[in-house]
């Protein structure tokens, strides 16, 4: 059968769940200046799967806490506003999407891999200079396209799997072979749906082609954060295959990043995973 | 099994393998646990007033050789196709460092 078309795979987009209310609620509060602490955390332990990943991480030994933080607004306290919305955020995407059912496709592997990428994109903001949480989100998003594919088209994405094995070539190569565009596409229209603010929505466009995004926008940073994700083999626990990207060098040298940094990009970005590795269960 | 050492910065030759995380007086990760520390580390620690720090006990050179080795030969699997490419030498050799030097 005939795979769908763009129009067609964007028209059944529509019909995916939105966000969470909490990370909507997360997102608002990254938007506004005046926060209040005590609605927040109400507004995200109502949510009890998402209460638990974010509890589940702030317990971890990464954070060595004497003692047990037991509620969220203990949470923001010890491990801070800005972690605690980046995880809230995480957890929500992750819980927010139906379960795939794809022969070939690990979905633990690709949240470890789309978690890896966040981190590394808020790990690429300090020498930057750049916002940590939109890069984080970006990241945290960029492969969502993806999920919407295998979750509306199970059977399709079975022959991309297939595809990509057969060419040894990169998903989106396959993905592009049998649908005729790509994951960014169909992400980028997701994240339009859910209300994302347009910086985000570039990125996650132009993430495999940061020559197409705004001058300036996030696409270049998520391009490399993705790319530093496979490199540290953060999608899999073992030695199973995969292989990196093709990296744009403009983009690259445009992020200017020395040795130096790039060594602490690296070693942060290791660690960071570490530390949210309790949220994928 | 081998324990920890914890050591003054000053005592800590470079080569020393991080067993624990360095953090600064707000909880920030430094240097995570696993790094093998360099001389610029050593200075860049110093600078930032850090004194004492957790290292693992020394290894068996020929396992250090062979783990080596071995994640040269993976990170080269993953840039099976981009090894040659201008935008990847910067990452594929920042990363083969890392990941033997942290030894993952």
């Amino acid at each position: 059968m005939k795979p769908p078309s763009l129009d067609e795979m964007i028209g059944q987009v529509q019909k995916l769940p939105s966000m969470p209310t909490v990370a909507i609620e997360v997102l608002r509060s990254m938007a506004g200046a005046d926060i209040d602490i005590d609605t927040l955390a109400r507004q995200i332990t109502q949510d009890q799967v998402i209460t638990a990943r974010v509890l589940r991480v702030a317990n971890s030994p990464f954070y060595g806490l004497q003692s047990r933080v037991g509620s969220i607004h203990d949470a923001i306290v010890v491990v801070g506003l800005s972690a605690i919305r980046s995880l809230v955020l995480a957890a929500s995407v992750m819980s927010g999407l139906p379960a795939i059912r794809c022969p070939g496709f690990s979905q633990h592997r690709f949240w470890r891999h789309v978690l890896g990428t966040a981190v590394a994109a808020q790990a690429l903001a300090r020498p930057l200079k750049r916002p940590p949480e939109a890069l984080f989100l970006a990241g945290l998003l960029h492969d969502i396209g993806r999920l919407a594919m295998l979750v509306l088209y199970p059977t399709d994405f079975t022959t991309v799997l297939g595809i990509a094995a057969a060419r040894d070539c990169r998903l989106e190569d396959a993905e592009r072979s049998h649908f005729g565009y790509d994951h960014s596409e169909v992400g980028a229209a997701l994240a339009q749906r859910w209300n994302f603010p347009a910086d985000i929505v570039d990125a996650l466009a132009w993430h495999h082609r940061p020559a197409l995004g705004l001058p300036g926008g996030l696409a270049g940073i998520i391009h490399y954060a993705d790319a530093i994700a496979h490199a540290l083999d953060l999608d899999q626990d073992g030695d199973q295959p995969g292989q990196m990207p093709s990296l744009d060098q403009d983009a690259v040298s445009a992020l200017g990043l020395d040795w130096e940094s790039l060594n602490a990009v690296l070693a942060e970005t290791q660690a960071r995973f570490d530390s949210y590795e309790p949220l994928l269960g | 099994m081998n324990t920890a050492l914890v050591q003054p910065l000053e005592q800590t030759q470079p080569g020393a393998v991080l067993a624990a995380p360095v953090t600064d007086s707000a909880g920030t990760v430094l240097l995570p646990a696993g790094l093998s520390l360099t001389a610029a580390h050593l200075e860049s620690l110093q600078r930032r007033g850090i004194g004492m720090l957790t290292i693992c006990p020394q290894e068996d050179p020929e396992a250090v050789a062979r783990q080596h080795e071995k994640i040269r030969a993976r990170v080269m699997y993953l840039f099976r196709h981009t090894a040659d490419e201008a935008g990847s030498q910067a990452l594929l050799h920042a990363v083969l460092a890392f990941r033997q030097a942290s030894g993952r």
